[in-house]
C-alpha cells in the first residue's frame, strides 16, 4: 500500500511530462492568451453584472443583496412588457424583412448581368457607413413635413407623414431602417451560399422539366437552409441587442413607443441610476437570447 | 583609464538620476508647488461661449501661477452619464458647472464637497450680496451650500411679428388670446405653435402648470401633479391646442434643435425657448420678439426656471485651490456674456447693465420673466435629489409626447404620477 502511494505521485509526474513532451500542451498554451482576454474582458463583468442585478446598487454605491426583488418588480412593471413588445416586433420585423430582401438581391447577383461587379459594392455601403452617419441621415429624412420622404409622399400628392411622431409610424420607420442597415450582411452571406450551390442539380432538375421556380423551391431553398436558420438566427440576436437604430433615432420615443430591451437597460441603469434593475434586464434579455444561441449552435453542430 | 571610467560612471549616474528626477516631476521647486486642476464646463451658447471661457481660465493661470486650471467642455447630450461615470470611476473633475439639480443630487451620493466656508467668507466680505435674492439660498441642501449660483436659465415664449402682423393678431396677452391667435395662424402649412418631444418639449408641461399658478409638489413636498387642478387645466390648455390642429404635428417627434430650425423658417408662430435664442436665428434674428407674460384663466403668470452652478467634488485633491478658482470664477465671468453671449442671465446682479447692454429683448427678459420664474419642486421651497431625476429620466418627457399626441390628459397623466411618485420613493 505504502508503495503504492510513494509510486502513484511519480508516475503522475511522469505522464504529464510525457504528455508535455509530446507537444499535446501547445494548443492550450495557444489558447491561453484568448482565454485570458475572454475571461478578463467577458466572464469578469459577465459575473459581476450576475451579482448586481441581485441588489439595488446605483452607479456609485453597491447596494444591499434584495433577491429577486429586481426581476420580480421588472416582471411587473409596463415599461418591461412594452419593451418586450417592441423588441418582438423590431426583431420578428427586421429578420423577415432582411431575409426577403437579402435572398432577393443575392438571386439577383448570382445571375450574369451587367455592373455586378458595381452593385455588389454598392449594395454594401449600408452595412459600411457608419451608424451614427447613417441614422442621423436617416433621422433628416424623415423627420419633418419638408424632409425627401414627405417631400416625394406630396410629389404624388399625398398628405405628409410625421413619421417620429406617431408611434406606429416612428416603429415602421425604427425598423425600415435597421432593415437598410442589416439587409447587406444577409445578401452577403446568402450570395455565398447560393454560389456553393452543385449546379448538376439544377441540370438534373431542367431534365426533369422543373420549371425556374419550382428549381428555386425544390434545390435552392433545401440547398441554403441550414445558413439561412443560422443567418435568421444571427439578426434575431442583433434586433434584441440593438442599441444604436433607436436611440439615434428616437431615442426609444414617442410615448415610449420604440424603446426595447437594451434602451431599457439603459434608461434604467444611467437615467435612473438603478444598476441592479438595469442589470436584471441584461440578464432577462440573455435568457432571451441564450434559446435563440442554443438553437443556434446545434444547427451549426448538425451542419 | 580608471579615473576616465569612474568619471564616465559618475557622468551616466549624474544623468539617470537627472532623468529620474524629471520623470518623477520633482526637478524644481516651482512645479512641485503648482496645484493642478480640472475644470468641467457644460456648453452654455455659442461656440464663441468656449472661447470667452478658456480665456477666462487663461487669465486665472497667469494670475495664479501656483494653481493650473485645465479647461474642458462638456456636452449636453448624456451629461447625466457624464458625470455619474466619472464620479463612480474616480475620475471627477476638481469643479464643474452643471445643469439646476445637478449639485443637490451629486451631494446625495457623496460626490459634491459643500461650499459652506466660501460661502461664509463671502457673506462677511459682503460678496453674497451682489446674487439675485434667494438664488444662494436656493442651493442650500441638507444645511449645506451644495454648489454657488453662475447663472439663471428660464423659459419663455417667443412669437414671429411678421407672421402675426400678416394674419392681423395682435401678441396674445393671455391663454384664452394666444390659443385663438395659435388657431388663427394656422393655415397654409404653417402652425400656430411647435414644441418637441425631447427635455425641452417637457418645458412646456411645466412651465404652463406654473403658469397657471400650479406646481408639482405642495409645501410639504408631496407629489400633485394630477391633484391639483391647475396642473390638470394647464395640461388641458396645451391639449386644446393640439385638439384645435394648431401644434405642428411633428412636435412630439422634435429635438430642441428641430423645433428652434421650423420656429426660424417661419413655420411655426410661437415658441418656448431659453433666453438669447434669437441670436441663434441669423437673418431672422430680428424677426423674433419675446411675448409678455401672459396670464392664465386665474390671472396667473410664472414659468419654469433655474439656478445654475458651481460646484467643487469630493474627489478633489487640492479643496483650497478649487475654491480659489471657483471664487475668481464666480467674481471674473463677465466675458461669458460681453463675448461669449451665453444664454443664461447672471446670477451677480452687478454683471446685468454690461450683460443686457444694448439688447432691449434681453432687458425685457431680465426685467419681466426673472421675477416671475419657478422652480421644478414649486411649491415646495427650495430644492432636492430627486428633482434631477424627475426632469432628466424622461416620464415628463412621455407625458409631453403624449400631450402633444393628442392623448387625453387624464390616461397621460396617471402614467407618469405613478413613475414620479417611484422616483420620490428611492
Amino acid at each position: 500500500m505504502s508503495l503504492v502511494a510513494e509510486r502513484a505521485p511519480y508516475a503522475g509526474r511522469s505522464s504529464v511530462r510525457q504528455w508535455w513532451n509530446n507537444g499535446n500542451a501547445l494548443p492550450y498554451l495557444l489558447l491561453l492568451p484568448s482565454a485570458v482576454v475572454i475571461g478578463v474582458v467577458i466572464l469578469i463583468p459577465f459575473f459581476e453584472a450576475l451579482q448586481y442585478s441581485f441588489t439595488n446598487s446605483s452607479l456609485l454605491e453597491v447596494g444591499k443583496f434584495v433577491g429577486l426583488d429586481n426581476y420580480t418588480k421588472l416582471l411587473s412593471s409596463k415599461d418591461f412588457w412594452n419593451a418586450f413588445r417592441f423588441s418582438v416586433i423590431f426583431a420578428l420585423a427586421n429578420v423577415i424583412g432582411c431575409y426577403i430582401l437579402g435572398l432577393g438581391l443575392a438571386l439577383l447577383m448570382n445571375m450574369e448581368m451587367p455592373f455586378r461587379g458595381f452593385f455588389r459594392v454598392a449594395l454594401l455601403l449600408p452595412w459600411i457607413i457608419p451608424s451614427v452617419v447613417s441614422i442621423v441621415s436617416w433621422r433628416w429624412m424623415v423627420a419633418d413635413h419638408n424632409a425627401v420622404f414627405n417631400q416625394i409622399i406630396q410629389l404624388f400628392g399625398g398628405r405628409p407623414i410625421f413619421f417620429l411622431s406617431n408611434n406606429d409610424w416612428a416603429q415602421f420607420i425604427v425598423v425600415l431602417i435597421k432593415i437598410w442597415r442589416s439587409f447587406p450582411f444577409m445578401m452577403l452571406s446568402l450570395l455565398a451560399a447560393l454560389q456553393g450551390i452543385d449546379r448538376s442539380l439544377y441540370e438534373a432538375a431542367a431534365l426533369d422539366g422543373a420549371t425556374k421556380w419550382k428549381a428555386f423551391w425544390h434545390v435552392t431553398l433545401p440547398q441554403i437552409r441550414d445558413v439561412s436558420i443560422v443567418l435568421c438566427l444571427l439578426m434575431t440576436i442583433w434586433s434584441v441587442n440593438d442599441f444604436d437604430t433607436p436611440f439615434l433615432l428616437t431615442q426609444g420615443g414617442p410615448a415610449n413607443s420604440t424603446e426595447n430591451f437594451v434602451l431599457l437597460a439603459y434608461k434604467y441603469t444611467f437615467a435612473r441610476n438603478d444598476l441592479g434593475t438595469g442589470a436584471a434586464i441584461s440578464f432577462v434579455t440573455l435568457i432571451i437570447l441564450m434559446v435563440f444561441i442554443v438553437i443556434m449552435l446545434r444547427r451549426q453542430r448538425e451542419a | 583609464m580608471k579615473s576616465k571610467m569612474a568619471v564616465r560612471r559618475r557622468t551616466t549616474l549624474a544623468f539617470a538620476l537627472l532623468a529620474a528626477t524629471s520623470v518623477l516631476g520633482i526637478s524644481g521647486s516651482a512645479s512641485a508647488e503648482t496645484v493642478k486642476l480640472q475644470f468641467w464646463d457644460m456648453i452654455w451658447g455659442q461656440p464663441e461661449y468656449i472661447k470667452a471661457a478658456q480665456k477666462i481660465v487663461q487669465d486665472f493661470n497667469k494670475e495664479h501661477p501656483e494653481i493650473q486650471v485645465e479647461y474642458r467642455s462638456i456636452p449636453w447630450s448624456n451629461w447625466y452619464q457624464t458625470f455619474v461615470t466619472a464620479v463612480s470611476s474616480g475620475s471627477a473633475p476638481d469643479i464643474s458647472t452643471g445643469a439646476g439639480y445637478q449639485a443637490v443630487q451629486l451631494y446625495k451620493m457623496g460626490a459634491i464637497r459643500p461650499l459652506d466656508g466660501m460661502i461664509e467668507k463671502m457673506k462677511a466680505d459682503g460678496d453674497l450680496n451682489d446674487f439675485a435674492p434667494g438664488t444662494v439660498e436656493t442651493l442650500r441642501f441638507d444645511n449645506h451650500y451644495v454648489s454657488l449660483p453662475w447663472g439663471l436659465d428660464i423659459r419663455l415664449w417667443y412669437y414671429r411679428p411678421s407672421l402675426l402682423k400678416a394674419a392681423g393678431v395682435e401678441p396674445p396677452k393671455t391663454w384664452e388670446e394666444f390659443r385663438a391667435a395659435a388657431k388663427k395662424l394656422t393655415a397654409d402649412g404653417k402652425y400656430g405653435v411647435v414644441a418637441s418631444g425631447d427635455t425641452g418639449g417637457s418645458h412646456y408641461v411645466l412651465s404652463s402648470m406654473l403658469n397657471n399658478g400650479g406646481g408639482m409638489f405642495d409645501a410639504d413636498r408631496k407629489l400633485t401633479l394630477s391633484s391639483n387642478d391647475r396642473n390638470v387645466e394647464a395640461l388641458e390648455w396645451l391639449s386644446g391646442i393640439v385638439a384645435d390642429g394648431s401644434m405642428h404635428p411633428a412636435s412630439p417627434g422634435y429635438s430642441a434643435d428641430d423645433r428652434r430650425a421650423t420656429f426660424f423658417r417661419g413655420e411655426a408662430a410661437f415658441s418656448l425657448d431659453s433666453p438669447n435664442i434669437y441670436k441663434q436665428a441669423g437673418a431672422v434674428s430680428d424677426d423674433i420678439a419675446v411675448l409678455p407674460p401672459m396670464q392664465g384663466p386665474h390671472g396667473d403668470t410664472g414659468t419654469i426656471f433655474w439656478v445654475n452652478n458651481i460646484m467643487m467634488y469630493k474627489q478633489t485633491k487640492n479643496p483650497e485651490a478649487a475654491e480659489t478658482f471657483v471664487r475668481w470664477w464666480s467674481q471674473n465671468e463677465l466675458p461669458l456674456w460681453t463675448e461669449g453671449h451665453t444664454g443664461q442671465i447672471p446670477a451677480r446682479q452687478s454683471f446685468l447693465k454690461d450683460a443686457v447692454a444694448g439688447d432691449d429683448r434681453y432687458k425685457y427678459i431680465v426685467d419681466n420673466y426673472i421675477p416671475i420664474g419657478k422652480t421644478t419642486a414649486t411649491a415646495y421651497k427650495g430644492i432636492f435629489p430627486a428633482l434631477s431625476e424627475v426632469e432628466g429620466e424622461g416620464v415628463l418627457q412621455t407625458l409631453t409626447q403624449q400631450i402633444f399626441q393628442g392623448v387625453p390628459v387624464k390616461d397621460a397623466l396617471p402614467q407618469a404620477e405613478s413613475r414620479i411618485q417611484e422616483i420620490l420613493n428611492k
